[in-house]
Parts: C-alpha cells; structure tokens; sequence
C-alpha cells in the first residue's frame, strides 16, 4: 500500500491526526453552521445573545416551509437529472479527445488541444448571451436540455485536459506489450488505457457532475418556469426576498442539496481508491 | 491489471465509443469489408484521434464558436443592450484602463486568484497526504472533505456571509467570549480585510477538488519506488519532493491550471458576498464585467473587461501545453 | 375591504373590457363585434402570456398577484405563467431576453431600467396615459422614469419608498418625542443614542437599495447634484462637500460601523436584533417586526426623512412592467396590464401590499388602509418629496450607469474611510465625467 508506515504513536498524533482533526474541523465548521441555521428557530436567530453554536430548541420548520413554499423536490430531481446527463456527455468527450492528445500522434494535436482550451476561457458573464440565441436557435429554451447541452461547453475541456493528464501517466510500454501480443490500436486504448485511467475518469466525472449541479448563471437565464428550476436558482431566486433572507430554508435548502451528493461521491472515491491501488499493484 | 470489477463496465462505455467511430467514417468504405477496412484505417492514428476527436469538436463548434466570435465581437463594439453596435476599434480597452476601478478589479483579480490557487494547492496537497493513510473513519472523513465543494455556491456563500455578518458574527462572537477582541471585527468593512475574507471562501470551497484528485493523483504512485528510496535513506519528505511530486505533476498541472483560470473568472462567490464593495475595492473582472454588461446594459464595454483577461490566460496556457507535451 | 362584492362587479366589467379588445380579431373575421362579446373569451386558443416579475419584499403581494394573474387567464382564456425572480438577478435575464428576443411578454422595470431597456420595450402609451387620466395622475417621479423621450415604455405600477424607521421608546429615553426634522437635530439625537449602545444603522456597501437611499436624498438635501438640467457634472459643489462632511461626521458620532460592510438585508436583521435604533428601510422590517417580533414592532414607528439646507428629500423607487417588444403577445399583455391596473384588480394586490408601495397615482392616497396603522403615515407622504436618481437632470441611460456604479456611494464609503470630502467630491467629479462626457 501506498500509506507510508509510522514510528511511535506520538509520532502519528502529531504528523497525522492533530492536522486531520484541525483540517476536518475547519472543513467542516461552516457546514456545522448550517445545520444550526437550518434547524434553529428564527426568534432565536435574530438574537444576538444567544449562544450561536447550538439551539434548545431546535425544529424541523424550515424544511418543513422549504417544500411548502417551493417546489424543492422538483428541483431536486432537475438538478440530479441535468447534472448526470451533461455529465456522461462530457466524460465521453473528454476521454475520447484526451486520450487522442496524449497518445496519438498527428499534425494538429497542439492546435487542436489549445483550441479545446480556448472555449474554456471566455468567461460565462460574458458569453451567456450569445449562447441564449444558440439555445433559442435549437428551440429548447425553458427545457433541461438548454442547460445539459450547454454545460459541456465548459466541462468538456477540463475533462479532456484532466484525462489527458491521466493518460500521460500511464507508461507508454504497458500498451506496447499488448499491441506486441496483437491487439489492434483500437483494443489497447480501450483495453488498456482506459481501465487505469478510472481514477481520472471518476475525478473528472466529479468535477463535471459538482459543476453542473452549482452552476448559477446558465441556469438563471436558461430556465424560466418554476417547475423548471434547479436547486441553486430555485432556492436562490425566491427565498432570497429583497432586504428578507428566509435563512433557515434557505440553509436547509443547502443542506439537503448536498448531503445525499456527498454519499454517492464517497462511494466512488472509496471505489477508484481501491480501483487505482489494484491496477497499480497488478 | 486493472482490477476486474470495473473491466466489464469500461468495455460498455468503450464499445460505445466504438459505436460512434463507423458513423463518421462509414461513408467511404464498402459495406463487406467495412470491418477490416474500418480497423486498418483506425490502425493510423490521425484517423483515429480524428475520429476521436469527433464529437468533442462537434459539440463546441454548435455551441461555442459562435458565442465566441460574437463575445469578441461585442469587445469591440459599442453595444448596449437593444441596440446594433457599431465598431470602435480598441476604444473600449482605452476606457478601462483610464477607469480606477477597472484598475482596482484587475490587481484584485490576481491578488485573489494567486494567492488563492497557492493556498489551495498546498492545503490541498496537504489534505491529500493525510488522506491517504489508513485510519478509521476514512470513508466518512473523505466524504465529509467535498462536502464544501458540493453546497451550491450561492448558498454556502450566504452561510459565509451570516458568519461574517457586522452585527451576528459568529467569529466575533466567539473571539469576544473568549476575550480576544473586546471590539468586534469588521469582516467586509475593509477592502483588504474583504478580499481576505473572500479568498477564505474560495480556499474553503475549491480545496476538496484538490485534495481528492490529488489523492488520485498520489494512488498512482508505485509504492516500490517509495520502498526502493527509503532503503536508499531518503526521508519522508525527500521521498515526497523527489518521488511523488515528479510522478503526480502532470496531473497537478492541470488542476492548478484549471483552478486558476476558474478563480480567475470567479464570479458568484463575489457577487454574493461583497458584489464588489465597499467602495468597489473586492471588484474583480467577473464582477465589474458584470455590473457593466447586465446593470449598466453595455455589452460591448462589459465583454471588453472580460476580454482584458484573455492575453494573460492565453500566455498560461500556451506554457501549460508546451510543459506537458514537453514532457512525451 | 368589499372584496368579494367588488370582484364579481369587476369580473364583467374586466371580461366585456378583454372581449372589446379581442374585437380587432373578430372584426378581420368578419364576426360582428357584439356576437363576439356573448361568446366566451376570445383570444385564440392557445396563447399564452408569460409574465416575469420580481420576488417582492412582501410576500402576499406575489400571492396576490398570482391570483389576479389566474384570474386574467380565466377570463380571457390565457395560459397564463408568472416567474418570480428576486430583484438583483432580474437583469441578466432581462438582458438576455432583449438579445434574443425570446422570453417573457411582460418584465418587471424596477428603478429607472425602463431607460436604460427602452430600446427592447414596446409603447405603451394608450394603457398609461388611461390609467392616469382615470386616477388623478402620475406622480412626477413615475413619470419620469417610465417615458423615454416622449413615450411611456412601462406601465407604472406602484413606487417603493423608504423612511425612517426608528425605537420610539430608544427615542424618548434620549429626549426626543418624535423623530427629528431636520439632519442636525437626528446627529445631536444619534449621538446621544449611540453614546447609549443603540447606534443608527445605514449601509454603504454595494447593493440596489439602501445605501442609495442615503447618498442620493442626502447630497440633494445639502443642494448637491450629480448633473444640471441640462445633464452638467456639477458635482463637486461646495454643498456636496457639505453633505460629506456631515454623513462623515454623522457616521463617528451615530451610526453603527458596521454598515460599509452592510446589503440591504444588514439593516433588518440589526434593527430586528435590537443592536441599532433607526435606518432608512421600506417597511418591511415593521412588517416582519409584525409577524414575528411583537415587542419591537410595538415600540417602532417611522419617521419623515430629515431636511437639510436645501429641503427634505426622497430617492423613490419606480416599479412598472415593460411589454416587450419582440413579444408576439403584445395585444394579450396590454389587456392584461390595462385589467390588473383598473381600481377593483389593483385595489386588493395593494390592500395585499399593506402600505410597502404606494400607488402610481394620487388616487391611491385615500386608501382606506393608510387609515389602519397611522405608522405608515410617512411612506404615504414620502412621494411628495420623491425624486429620481440623476435628479435634476433627466433620466437616462447614463443616470443609470452612475447608479449601477455606486459612484455616489462609493464617495461617501471613500469618505468616511478616511478620504478628504474634497477629494472624494473631484473623484466622483472625475468619474462621473466619464460617464456623461462632460
């Protein structure tokens, strides 16, 4: 295994577990706070008195007021639906287009390559409004799909430089040997290449996945309708009223938009870790 | 080898892959012998990286090339909003560069983004280091670690901005009772002491990215090297200088490059926290370019500040580009 | 209110108004208009009207309007959507709907953006200039931000105004048994205030809303003006300098110093905290007070902005609807502005509004609810005083681009940080100069 061993136990607590406690701590404090937020009474959070960090009474309102007064749950399913598609869009462009640049040889590979990463550099702020007549050109403003075909505008390049880092770390010869055993150009990419580059495969797909499910701007102006609404803008849009934030729904809001994200991102950081350790090993 | 679980499913994704190369090349080759034909061709490699390439390039010459060509256009135009624009040379860059807060928001914005990108990787790096030991709770701590990454910005940054409220503070209130400051601290009342609370932000929320690719990144490492130096007397963080970090750059590189150029245009952290102020002193591009594209409605003056950012992002990276391939 | 009875009445009256309307459409058909009137509403089956409208500061009134909205869409058989946005990100949208010319037919004009849109928005003078022949008039204010040149390019719906919101019973305990009149008589007030730990609140940060409700009324207040008449820089006056003076010196002695780092939400939450005894806000911090801090909204009450040397002074905000111009149903939206801002429509969404708008026209004044709670007596009054941003010159898109950049803003924030009033009046001089050219 790669973990590096250790001398005696005051060793580890001072190289390991002091800056872990002090890392996850202050990862994690703001989180912390939100909870608090969400679950705290608002008499209580106009208080300037009362102890912020924890509540006597704490209640369930908020999230009980955040699916009253929108419609949460539809933007949920919005949000998971626009982020998974975008996503698998990106991360098959990305590993096709950053395997050819890492490995193939062929005249336009640098060009090529800049180019990729050229889109990614004009900012949203600026480019949302052009985009707006691509979208109505294609007819799907107000639909999922103004947003799921527009994100890759921004993920595929990060995925496609992202893999092609991967890829550059793979030894050239481990694809050699099986191309020597006879498998043809097409049969050692996939064969080979790709199984050990899970790793990057599952880190972008995280990326992209975050990015779409954070993205503000692209949805602010893409989508209209309620029902259309992801969770940033939707939860955004309309508790933020003017000089009133409703802050306990708003923070349940947060709450419930990331914790079931950061489940299934742990089981597939458990499974590339282990995915990875194998490979090498092998 | 890889590992076996995961065989099965890249062999689906790949012979979808596959799936996509006959369609653009199909038109050439006769229907009998399209297999063979097809592998030899695929056997060159710049028909396969073109075929590669494909839908990657079909993608954003639909939805890019033109978004881009207009957003330079509108650089050099004089449009507002309703309103054709008319060419005006460089007119747009001349004003901005005659404007103190175009000049506030360009030396924020690489303040903020260096000095950001620099904590993040360390932290990040650091994080990574830890989270590759064994300990208990390993999963749990992992999954714990992205969650400031997951919070949709917008929201997590209204968390931030009820922490360093003026009046409800909860570091105020903390440092009070515990009798540090008997006077509470302004957190967004100072341009600098702003920018500082900003670049916190954005440290807190892009540093999980860094630490879990980065503890992809350090997967990688064959941990014989590690042994082979250690019997060699290398300590632990000559091995991590000399062994890891060379093997892991090409995808530090890349993470680094991305995170900057993403702080580079930053904009929702900004606009919620501080949109800018006090006294237009925490503007940075993506802010300024905003408050003049979509407030003030002129387009052109607005691409033309987010424009004033691509020279510098170019240089990058063409340096990137020629550091990696540099390294075949 | 005589809600229900008023509603029926109404339903007809809106349903003969909106079958008149559809009359253009049955007269090309050559369907005599009155057989087209007994028929049931009569816009084509299908058309839809897609409204876009800011999350209000008063919850019911968007519920309210909702209602009304369904109700239109009954009677002129209308597909009718409501989208609520809050108000700061209303802009890019309305940017982009512009560009592209797809998006909403109705849109929310907040401040003067009727200018700064006129371009993407359609005249609507016939809707406009019938609603004020019919109620007494536009104020000076709404008028001013909704005609372009010579056209109306928004149907003014109501103004939100500000005042000073302040703790009787703080107040007292300093001598003072109503809110001071002039500027001079709050500083001597606020000083004894926050000598007591009940400091003023105002905010000099960046956002739309109250730190522009001190740096305009009080410069104007002083006899400082951004332009002329004639669209002047005159700026850097003697009576600006003035104004930097004071505010410099009314934030040491008065004002809690939190507020350079304050939004438009700083000061509810401090006021409703209890940490600050007054600041200029809409009235929906008595509102809130109202519903869920009983004590404080007891002891609140509002007071008038104070005078200084050159008057008293409001920076009123407009609200109104632009039709927009790419819309294909511009015919359906004029119907449906003309309905909602006849009095028996318009009567509940502002008894909804509960003293936060005050109408467009004079008319609303006699409003039974100003009657109810004597409290919102200076938000009634406050219009009188009301002018718009880049007052006395007039409206326009450079009137917006100096509000957007917080130029006045910024020179009070500059200010009270430490810059010399004089320099701070030549730096927005300068800046502002851009901006005007001249």
């Amino acid at each position: 295994m790669a973990a590096p061993r250790y001398g005696s136990p005051l060793k580890r607590a001072v190289t390991f577990y002091i800056p872990l406690v002090l890392m996850v701590g202050l990862t994690l404090f703001p989180f912390y706070w939100m909870v608090i937020t969400s679950i705290r009474p608002d008499v209580e959070l106009y208080n300037v008195k009362a102890n912020p960090f924890f509540t006597l009474y704490p209640t369930l309102q908020h999230f009980h007021d955040l699916f009253e007064l929108t419609m949460f749950a539809r933007w949920a399913w919005n949000t998971l639906f626009i982020a998974v598609v975008s996503t698998a869009i990106s991360l098959f462009c990305g590993l096709l287009a950053g395997y050819a640049l890492a490995r193939l040889q062929f005249r336009w590979a640098s060009p090529l390559g800049t180019m990729i990463f050229i889109t990614y550099l004009v900012p949203p702020t600026l480019l949302f409004i052009p985009l707006g007549d691509v979208v109505k050109t294609f007819g799907i403003g107000d639909t999922p799909w103004a947003v799921i075909l527009t994100y890759p505008t921004f993920l595929i390049p990060f995925c496609t430089w992202l893999l092609m880092g991967y890829f550059k770390t793979i030894p050239r010869e481990i694809e050699e040997c099986a191309r020597i055993d006879g498998a043809s150009r097409i049969q050692a990419m996939i064969r080979i290449s790709f199984p050990l580059a899970v790793p990057g495969i599952l880190s972008a797909g995280i990326f992209a996945f975050t990015l779409s499910w954070n993205e503000f701007l692209y949805a602010l102006v893409f989508l209209s309708s309620p029902q259309q609404k992801t969770i940033p803008i939707g939860v955004f849009t309309e508790l933020v009223r003017g000089d009133v934030f409703y802050w306990g729904p708003l923070m349940a809001g947060a709450l419930l938009g990331s914790i079931p994200v950061a489940l299934v991102y742990s089981f597939f950081v458990e499974h590339y870790v282990t995915a990875l350790t194998g490979a090498v090993k092998g | 080898m890889a590992d076996q679980r995961i065989e099965p499913i890249l062999a689906e994704r790949a012979s979808a892959a596959a799936s996509v190369v006959p369609a653009s090349v199909a038109v050439a080759v006769p229907e009998a012998r399209r297999p063979t034909r097809l592998g030899q061709l695929l056997e060159r490699e710049h028909i396969l990286a073109g075929a590669l390439l494909a839908p990657t390039l079909v993608i954003l010459t639909l939805f890019i090339a033109y978004p881009f060509v207009l957003g330079i256009w509108l650089a050099v135009s004089d449009k507002v909003v309703g309103r054709p624009g008319n060419f005006v040379g460089l007119q747009n860059f001349w004003v901005n560069v005659n404007d103190t807060i175009f000049l506030r928001a360009f030396q924020n914005t690489f303040v903020y983004t260096f000095i950001a990108t620099a904590l993040k990787l360390a932290l990040g790096m650091g994080a990574a280091l830890l989270l590759n030991h064994h300990f208990r709770f390993k999963r749990i701590v992992r999954a714990g670690m992205l969650l400031p990454w997951i919070v949709p910005t917008v929201l997590s940054t209204l968390a931030w901005q009820w922490m360093f409220d003026a009046t409800f503070s909860v570091f105020n209130w903390t440092l009070m009772n515990v009798g540090l400051i008997s006077k509470r601290i302004l957190w967004l009342g100072d341009g600098t002491m702003a920018m500082g609370c900003l670049i916190l932000v954005n440290v807190w929320r892009g540093m999980p990215f860094f630490a879990i690719t980065l503890l992809a990144g350090l997967q990688t490492v064959n941990p014989d090297l590690h042994e082979a130096a250690e019997i060699d007397g290398a300590n632990a963080w000559q091995r991590f200088w000399r062994v890891t970090l060379p093997l892991i750059k090409p995808i530090m590189m890349v993470v680094v490059l991305f995170s900057m150029i993403a702080t580079f245009a930053d904009f929702q952290l900004i606009y919620v926290l501080t949109r800018g102020g006090p006294y237009s002193s925490t503007h940075v591009f993506g802010t300024y370019a905003y408050e003049i594209a979509m407030r003030a409605a002129q387009l052109g003056q607005g691409a033309s500040i987010s424009l004033s950012l691509f020279p510098f992002l170019l240089a990058v990276i063409v340096f990137q580009l020629w550091y990696i391939r540099r390294s075949d | 209110m005589a809600k229900s009875g008023g509603v029926t009445r109404l339903d007809r009256r809106a349903f003969l108004r909106v079958t008149g309307a559809a009359t253009g459409v049955a007269v090309a058909s050559g369907i005599p208009a009155i057989v087209a009137a007994q028929k049931a509403p009569s816009f084509p089956k299908g058309t839809r009207l897609h409204i876009l409208e800011w999350v209000s500061f008063v919850p019911a009134s968007d519920k309210e309007f909702k209602r009304l909205a369904g109700e239109f869409g009954k009677l002129a058989g209308v597909d009718v959507t409501v989208e609520f946005i809050n108000m700061n990100d209303l802009n890019p949208k309305i940017a982009s709907a512009i560009e592209t010319k797809a998006g909403p037919d109705i849109i929310m004009m907040l401040q003067n953006w009727p200018h700064l849109y006129a371009d993407g928005l359609a005249d609507v003078d016939d809707v406009a200039e019938e609603i004020g022949k019919r109620d007494g008039g536009f104020y000076d204010i709404v008028r001013n931000v909704s005609v372009v040149g010579k056209t109306w390019k928004s149907v003014p719906l109501a103004m939100g105004t500000p005042a000073w919101a302040y703790r009787e019973d703080w107040f007292k305990e300093v001598g003072a048994a109503k809110f001071p009149d002039t500027w001079d008589e709050l500083r001597t007030v606020g000083a004894k205030l926050k000598k007591k730990d009940h400091p003023l609140g105002q905010a000099f940060g960046h956002s739309l809303g109250d730190p522009n409700q001190w740096a305009y009324p009080v410069t104007w207040s002083f006899g400082g003006m951004e332009v002329d008449k004639n669209g002047k820089v005159v700026i850097n006056s003697k009576e600006t300098v003035e104004a930097l003076k004071f505010t410099v010196a009314f934030w040491k002695d008065c004002l809690d110093e939190g507020g350079l780092a304050w939004d438009d939400t700083s000061n509810n939450r401090a006021y409703l905290a209890g940490t600050i005894s007054a600041t200029i806000n809409g009235a929906s911090i008595y509102f809130v007070a109202k519903r869920q801090f009983p004590d404080i909204a007891k002891v609140t009450n509002h007071g008038h902005m104070p005078r200084g040397p050159a008057g008293r002074f409001y920076s009123i905000q407009g609200q109104g609807h632009g039709i927009m111009k790419y819309s294909k149903n511009q015919q359906v939206a004029r119907e449906f502005l003309r309905w909602f801002m006849d009095r028996p429509q318009y009567d509940p969404w502002f008894a909804a509004n509960d003293g936060y708008v005050n109408g467009p026209t004079t008319y609303w004044e006699k409003h039974a609810l100003w009657e109810q709670d004597l409290k919102l007596v200076p938000f009634k009054e406050a219009p009188r005083y009301g002018r718009w941003p880049g007052y006395p010159g007039p409206p326009s898109r450079k009137t917006s681009e100096a509000l957007v950049k917080y130029i006045l803003v910024d020179m009070y924030a500059q200010a009270i940080k430490g810059m010399k009033p004089e320099d701070a009046a030549r730096w927005a001089e300068a800046e502002l100069k851009k901006i005007y050219g001249a």
